[in-house]
């Protein structure tokens, strides 16, 4: 028999009994579903993540002070020192963050506000929408002037141009020169954040003082090197071993994946379990079959079928019931990750390799479960078969 | 055709050991119609087995058309049963779910025929066996009769070297095996070799030679001088019956 024929003996007997069938293929549907669900989602969920990162910059880090805070402990100095000793550092901004109130003509909003440098610019990814961001002279002069986010922009203007214009902020006032595009991001948003010079920040709260570095990495893979590098001039030039600490963007995404890869071993480990309990569900149902067939294992053998052939087909049947069991558990699968990933506004990761491993897995379940009744079938005694009912 | 020297067979059923066949000796040439009578417990179905090659006897040789089946491994067995021997059996032993077509498509499929000879063939046999009607109909949805003769249709298909029926008509009421003798006289006179099993004399006296077993031996090898000619009653009326 050749296997096509083979596949529709098997057809056959599948639609003889469509309940049983259904059933007994339920086990390797929501393994396989579940497989497929979770590879999906974490492919686009992966795809999402580095999306919202490289849309924040993927070469950021962060260094700042761990334990007891001294004044001091970060200076302007620094930056400059670090630039030069370390290469891989392509920008360094200090960030000092303050919450004010802050008034324009339309009202007052509380707003965060970061004092900080130009550089943040490259850092994070900022676009204007109007106007320019802060620059070299805003700090040597100190200048009084700030940079407002969209959302604030229009809280505090409405849609005049607020750029020229003047806000008040804890009793200082300060010039806007411009105002930041929306970031999409998750990770970066920057809703109610205004940038003003970290020089100007001293006339605000005393000192030129922060705790909190910003950095550029020259390279997505200098990351590291860049941050432990600002790092180890700190603690050198502070003498503060330990004193120092730094977070990066690929760190933060490591730990995500870390996080995600155990969840998805988990529903891995369930959707085995799942399969494996099928499989043997599988294997019930065809010795049950073969029991019940005997006589027609008993014609065919008495026919001229040979034992590999009653193999054969009892073998293609429970690989034809798998696979049955894995068209279904796939369509169920994709469904899932599509819903969840239209819930996450993910995109929906459809790969052909995601497809054939749940088939491979569906026939290899078939294989496995299906040889111990296939060969009680091809062992037969054909005369005791053919006496069977 | 067949020659069958000194066949032995036992069967242990529990610690006691049945000798089911002693030395069983005969020889069938091309042509013959032979009926194999005995009584329950005689050893014809061992003997029947045997001649099918569904079970290997302990000692002696049986050779089939040429060929010394003592020598053959398991599948070669299968091709043999599958291109030498057409069975037919008391119960048809049909596939339900298959129709009387696949039914007598399913020994070409074995022997690798392709699909397109395949239903030429059996629709050919089932002309032969007056079913052309029928070929598309499941066996729960036929008589005795018709399934019988799909059945032999089945035996046929393959061109056998020999026709070996297992009580063909223990099943059936009497116009119904009168029929299926019937067809078997018919292919006989055509040149089929036949080899019939029955317990009843009206059926054996319908072939050419009639081979008497009685606990495992060969008590009688006798002629019918005369076979009788069996003949349903109302064949035509029973043919006009089933084509409407």
């Amino acid at each position: 028999m050749n296997l096509g024929e083979l596949v529709r003996v098997a057809l056959m007997s599948v639609k003889g009994s469509k309940m049983r069938s259904l059933l007994t293929t339920l086990g390797i549907m929501i393994g396989i579903a579940a497989v497929i669900s979770v590879v999906a989602i974490g492919q686009g969920g992966r795809a999402a993540l580095n999306t919202e990162m490289e849309k924040f910059g993927t070469n950021v880090f962060v260094v700042y002070l761990d334990g007891e805070v001294r004044l001091g402990d970060m200076k302007m100095v620094d930056l400059q020192v670090i630039k030069a000793a370390v290469p891989e550092v392509k920008n360094l901004a200090p960030v000092r963050d303050l919450n004010a109130k802050v008034r324009g003509p339309r009202g007052e909003i509380d707003m965060n506000i970061e004092g900080t440098t130009y550089e943040m610019a490259a850092i994070r990814n900022i676009e204007l929408r109007t106007g320019r961001f802060l620059n070299e002279e805003d700090q040597a002069s100190s200048r009084r002037v700030i940079v407002l986010d969209e959302d604030s922009a229009r809280s505090l203007f409405g849609n005049a141009n607020p750029v020229g214009e003047q806000v008040s902020m804890a009793g200082n006032t300060a010039m806007v020169v411009g105002v930041t595009r929306k970031n999409q991001s998750q990770f970066g948003d920057n809703a109610k954040t205004g940038y003003i010079p970290i020089s100007f920040t001293s006339g605000i709260e005393g000192d030129e003082i922060f705790f909190m570095m910003w950095g550029g990495a020259t390279q997505k893979d200098k990351v590291d090197e860049a941050m432990n590098g600002t790092i180890k001039v700190l603690e050198r030039r502070h003498q503060a071993p330990k004193h120092y600490k730094g977070e990066s963007m690929e760190g933060q995404m490591r730990q995500i994946n870390e996080v995600t890869s155990i969840i998805s071993l988990i529903i891995s480990s369930i959707a085995g379990i799942s399969l494996l309990v099928g499989g043997i569900g599988v294997m019930n149902i065809m010795l049950v079959s073969v029991t019940e067939r005997t006589r027609e294992i008993g014609i065919r053998m008495a026919l001229g079928a040979r034992r590999r052939d009653i193999l054969v087909q009892f073998l293609v049947e429970a690989i034809v019931l798998c696979l049955m069991g894995g068209i279904l558990g796939t369509m169920i699968g994709y469904g899932g990750a599509f819903l969840v990933a239209h819930y996450a506004k993910w995109p929906p990761l459809v790969s052909w390799g995601t497809i054939g491993l749940a088939f491979g897995f569906a026939t290899a379940i078939g294989l496995v479960f299906g040889v111990y009744p296939a060969n009680r079938a091809a062992r037969l005694d054909p005369i005791e078969a053919l006496r069977r009912d | 055709m067949i020659r069958l020297e000194n066949l032995c067979k036992q069967y242990i059923t529990g610690t006691i050991q049945v000798a089911a066949l002693q030395g069983v000796s005969f020889q069938v040439v091309e042509g013959e119609f032979v009926a194999i009578m005995g009584a329950s417990g005689s050893g014809k179905s061992t003997l029947m087995n045997l001649l099918g090659l569904l079970d290997s006897p302990d000692q002696g040789s049986y050779c089939l058309d040429g060929i010394q089946t003592a020598d053959l491994g398991e599948s070669e067995r299968a091709r043999v049963r599958n291109e030498k021997i057409g069975f037919v059996f008391q119960a048809f032993n049909l596939l339900p779910r298959l129709t009387a077509l696949e039914n007598v498509e399913l020994p070409m499929v074995y022997a690798g025929v392709r699909a397109v000879e395949r239903h030429k063939r059996a629709w050919d046999a089932l002309e032969r066996l007056g079913l052309e009607e029928r070929a598309r109909h499941r066996p729960n949805e036929l008589s005795g009769g018709q399934n019988q003769r799909v059945a032999i249709a089945r035996a046929l298909v393959n061109k056998p070297a020999l026709l070996l029926a297992d009580e063909p008509t223990g099943a059936l009421d009497t116009r119904t095996s009168e029929e299926i003798i019937e067809v078997f006289q018919e292919l006989n006179n055509q040149g089929a070799t036949i080899v019939l099993v029955t317990h009843e004399p009206e059926i054996a006296g319908c072939t050419r030679r009639i081979l008497r077993i009685s606990d495992g031996c060969l008590v009688a090898d006798e002629p019918v001088p005369n076979p009788r000619k069996a003949s349903s009653s109302q064949p035509e009326l029973e043919r006009q019956a089933v084509n409407q």
